[in-house]
């Protein structure tokens, strides 16, 4: 209703050149790397650059060869799902205690793994892992990056769960429901947009994460992130390889978000103001 | 009894020794090839970590075939090469036999492999049970020298590589100009290119700060320096000031902008799209660079011209090591042999793996491949160079060869960037590097 | 009473599995890291004990300090990039009320593309001989730039790329905190006749402010374990211009294997970290409304 008063046209006009200009420089990076992904290998770093060329379906096509794309492409959508189920399922009740007992400490606990470096994990974990036989499983994988997703769904959840008005509880309280109850009878259907945004958010993290699977995976359970950088090296450099893969390892992330994309604004929403 | 049966034991065994012996004697081949058996690990399964390299995708086209004669599954994974040590050293921290075999390149990490113990020694491997026609002697001697640490022999190497100079002989012709013949005549070279045709750059190479001690240790020794003397750093020596002092000045005045970051790929691709006229880059590069064809015709290879002190190229390679904590290292021993075995090396270098082997490099089919064009010509040629000449002296010669890496690259670097004279730069580089080789 | 009980043992119920999870993934790795950190590496790979010897050699390890130094030059700045465009975007979005959600998402894509990817995507892009931006550059008659290679645009440059990435991550929160403000205090200034730059100023913004302040932590906890971007790019390069002590504490680990000191590095980091986070928490509870 308040914008409608300041859209007077000379305003409206700026808007547009402001979101043009904005918008050309988010996409064009992106757009070239799709663009490059249809040129053939040498020529994704010939000079001057090409604009204009004959577009090929190599890139793609020798993906399969060169590597086990498809098999990568399951484990990625293993471990990134699994721990997204991992993350929602722990974190969503954590997220509910720490609303209804205002006691934060576990959702600060919880982002302390997010304040270390990776680098610190990776030589404990493997040693941890190595311990009890896990090394190449995608349980490793999994519970690792279920360590990514947690605070993700903690933090994004809590802002769902203070938005239910205390006198829903209240009611359900003097029903004799307990808190388990009250969390699955009531809060959960409650809070749907909030589970959904907050596992959107989880799989983007946990998809594009590569640390550690560059260290605990094997050829068996590699992710597809940490295998694209293989198209690197010394006498086998192969950037056209690369541009396809990298296309194709960001469209999931990507087509989500088209997807979600009015949940995702509504739903940080108020993790931004309460969170 | 007793004695009885012990004595005509001993009758056999004598007699079964002078067998041997006198069968060795008449034909050491044939023995072993009657005792050989590939399929005595059949069954049995070994993990292999690879580096992102032409070796690994020309050997990993006949995966089948050593599966097929061993009947040993091989499981392999394969990582750029950083990514591949990054996780290589968890594994080898970790203790854990998960890794059988991993590709390493010894005159880099040889040493502080060693040092941490990580290496098996590969000669009882060799010693027990080799097919026959394995021929270990025929391996490059520089390269299994430098494979050797404490008579351990750590790694059977797999190709030999070492930096070249890709020059464009239709720029040369234009420009009026023949190929350097000395470390001076470099510049000289350079400063006509650049004069007559500026579009080009006149001379690349390596500045980013760990790859570029590569390309930067030829120089280096060709002006007759060394990294160390008598137990110190002496990059501050005339020669190791002279070497700094070209190398940088070459990559200031004719190399191209944002050279300092300059790594074989971006090399590659300059040189590649025609934007250089000289490249100092690893021989391994050359099918990268043919990649289009567009400088197959316009291409000759050379190694660096010899300076002051003589000719002393670079000589290194990949090698196949065995873990020292693999619970099946003879299986993994089986790979080694059949993927370094003439035959295979012979089939390899057809699909440009400079071979390690006298016999391979000399192939018919090989010479005939090389015959198809004429830079391949040149390039083995200068391979032959460098195999006959070269060295593995890249940085200093301690278990931490990779941190000297970086001292090297920063003093470089910081001539090329013009933030520290050469008299500062080689002083702080010598300072760093002796407190390293004092921890030793 | 009993019935409290029984609710107060259903809470921890409810809250014990995340909780016991996350202490026994990084519990383990925490302390064994900090037992790392009291002991030298050997090169045999053994771990002696030298007690708080890596901590007093970092005190006066050059690196370490430039290592600080790089760090929060690029946290500052990259900071300042992303909250100013994040906040920007956010207000256009605001405005544009009418753009259809498909392109509303592509405002917010580069934080969705892996960091991997746009990490290799902008080292061709910036390619100083070959790149397509300084072709674009000279194209227009403007000077070229080493980017990535420049030792004093290196910082600068990651920390644009960096806003590239992140600042429509930033904007999605600021977005989704314009779109709770209470209608009634702009319904005021619209009776005082306040003009669209007071509202902004006087207004928006400073009722933006708890939501800018969990943008910054959210931020604040990346930035200064910087890592991925220069990882791929610049490795800490060219010379020493861009490393960060994240990226000097790797190398020190896992090229140069002392994995103690290495440790030592890390738990500092941690320790930085941990701090920023809790003076930005007060910070943040202080301009709460």
């Amino acid at each position: 209703m308040r914008a409608r008063s300041f859209s007077v046209p000379w305003f409206t006009v700026l808007n547009v050149i402001q979101l043009t200009i904005a918008g050309i420089v988010v996409i064009t990076p992106t757009l070239w790397m799709v663009l490059s992904s249809f040129k053939p290998s040498f020529e994704v770093t010939a000079y001057p650059p090409t604009l204009i060329f004959s577009p090929t379906l190599e890139n793609y096509a020798s993906l399969s060869q060169t590597t086990p794309f498809l098999h990568y492409a399951f484990n990625s959508v293993l471990v990134t799902v699994s721990s997204t189920l991992i993350g929602i399922l722990l974190g969503a009740p954590a997220a509910f205690v720490v609303s209804w007992t205002r006691i934060t400490w576990p959702a600060i606990v919880s982002l302390v793994a997010r304040m270390a470096p990776g680098t610190l994990f990776l030589l404990p974990w493997y040693v941890m892992f190595r311990h009890f036989d896990m090394i190449g499983s995608y349980w490793s994988l999994i519970l690792t990056h279920a360590v990514i997703t947690l605070p993700i769904v903690l933090w994004v959840m809590l802002p769902f769960f203070d938005g239910i008005p205390r006198s829903v509880i209240e009611a359900a309280q003097i029903d004799g429901c307990g808190p388990i109850k009250i969390f699955r009878r009531i809060a959960v259907p409650l809070v749907s947009t909030g589970i959904a945004v907050a596992s959107i958010l989880a799989f983007v993290f946990s998809w594009n994460y590569f640390l550690f699977a560059l260290v605990l995976s094997n050829a068996q359970t590699k992710t597809l992130v940490a295998a694209s950088f293989n198209f690197i090296g010394e006498g086998a450099t192969n950037w056209g390889g690369l541009m396809a893969a990298a296309t194709l390892i960001a469209l999931p992330p990507l087509i989500l978000a088209v997807v979600v994309q009015r949940w995702l604004v509504s739903g940080l929403t108020l993790g931004a103001v309460k969170g | 009894m007793l004695d009885h049966k012990w004595n005509s034991k001993f009758v056999t065994a004598v007699f079964a020794g002078a067998f041997g012996i006198l069968a060795t004697g008449l034909s050491a081949q044939r023995s072993m090839a009657d005792d050989f058996n590939w399929k005595a690990h059949s069954g049995e399964t070994v993990s292999f970590l690879a580096s992102t390299n032409p070796w690994t995708s020309a050997v990993m086209k006949y995966k089948g075939d050593f599966e097929k004669l061993t009947g040993i599954t091989l499981r392999v994974d394969t990582y750029s090469e950083e990514q591949m040590r990054q996780r290589l050293v968890t594994v080898m921290n970790a203790r854990s036999n998960e890794v059988d075999l991993f590709m390493t390149q010894v005159s880099r990490e040889g040493m502080q492999f060693a040092a941490a113990g990580w290496y098996r020694d590969l000669m009882p491997l060799a010693k027990k049970e080799t097919a026959p026609g394995y021929e270990l002697d025929d391996l490059s001697p520089a390269l299994v020298k430098a494979a050797t640490f404490d008579g351990a022999l750590v790694g059977i190497p797999l190709n030999i590589a070492g930096p070249v100079i890709y020059y464009r002989t239709d720029i040369f012709e234009k420009c009026q100009v023949s190929p350097p013949g000395t470390i001076d005549d470099i510049a000289k070279v350079a400063a006509k290119i650049k004069k007559c045709d500026p579009s080009v750059t006149a001379f690349a190479s390596r500045g980013l700060k760990p790859a570029l001690p590569y390309t930067f240790s030829v120089l280096l020794h060709n002006m007759g320096g060394s990294y160390m003397k008598d137990g110190k750093s002496n990059l501050c020596s005339p020669e190791g000031k002279k070497a700094l002092r070209t190398y940088a000045g070459l990559l200031k005045d004719y190399g191209p902008p944002g050279v300092v970051n300059y790594n074989f790929y971006q090399l590659t691709s300059l040189y590649r799209a025609g934007r250089s006229a000289m490249s100092f880059e690893s021989s391994n590069e050359l099918s990268s660079i043919m990649e289009n064809e567009q400088r197959l015709g316009d291409t000759g290879v050379m190694p660096l011209p010899k300076g002051p002190g003589g000719s002393h190229p670079i000589t290194i390679g990949w090698s196949l090591a065995i873990s020292k904590f693999s619970s099946n290292p003879d299986a993994a021993w089986y790979f080694v042999q059949w993927a370094t075995s003439p035959k295979m090396q012979a089939k390899l270098a057809l699909a440009g793996i400079a071979p390690p082997r006298k016999s391979a490099s000399s192939d018919q089919a090989y010479k005939t491949w090389l015959d198809k064009q004429p830079v391949r010509k040149q390039w083995q040629q200068a391979i032959d160079f460098l195999a006959a000449n070269g060295n593995s002296d890249v940085a200093y010669p301690i278990a931490q060869n990779p941190v000297s890496r970086q001292i090297i690259g920063q003093a470089v670097d910081s001539i090329l960037l013009g933030t520290a004279s050469v008299d500062e730069a080689c002083k702080t580089a010598d300072e760093k590097a002796d407190a390293l080789i004092a921890q030793q | 009473m009993e019935k409290k009980n029984e609710a107060r043992l259903e809470l921890a119920s409810l809250s014990l599995p995340a909780m016991i999870y996350t202490i026994a993934m990084i519990g383990f790795p925490f302390i064994y890291t900090i037992w790392m950190s009291f002991h030298a590496t050997t090169a045999a790979q053994q771990l002696v004990f030298n007690g708080l010897g890596n901590y007093s050699h970092l005190v006066s390890d050059g690196e370490f300090w430039h290592g600080l130094v790089v760090t929060f030059y690029l946290y500052f700045l990259s900071l300042a990039l992303q909250l100013f465009f994040g906040t920007y975007l956010a207000l256009l979005l605001f405005r544009s009320k009418r753009l259809p959600g498909i392109v509303r998402s592509l405002f917010i894509s580069p934080f969705l593309i892996p960091g991997v990817v746009t990490g290799m995507m902008w080292l061709v892009i910036l390619d100083p001989s070959l790149g397509a931006a300084n072709y674009v550059l000279t194209s227009l008659g403007l000077p070229a730039s080493d980017w990535l290679a420049s030792p004093t645009w290196v910082v600068p440059t990651i920390a644009i790329i960096d806003t590239w990435q992140w600042a429509p991550y930033v904007a999605l929160i600021v977005l989704g905190g314009l779109q709770s403000l209470p209608p009634s205090v702009y319904e005021a200034a619209e009776i005082d006749g306040a003009s669209r730059r007071k509202v902004l100023f006087r207004i928006t913004l400073p009722l933006l402010l708890p939501t800018i302040m969990t943008a910054t932590i959210l931020r604040s906890v990346d930035l200064l374990r910087f890592f991925d971007l220069i990882y791929i790019t610049t490795q800490g390069g060219p010379a020493n211009a861009s490393d960060t002590l994240n990226i000097y504490g790797f190398r020190v680990g896992f090229e140069f294997f002392q994995f103690g000191y290495a440790s030592a590095l890390m738990v500092t980091l941690s320790v930085i970290v941990l701090g920023a986070v809790l003076i930005l928490n007060q910070l943040r509870n202080a301009v709460a409304w």
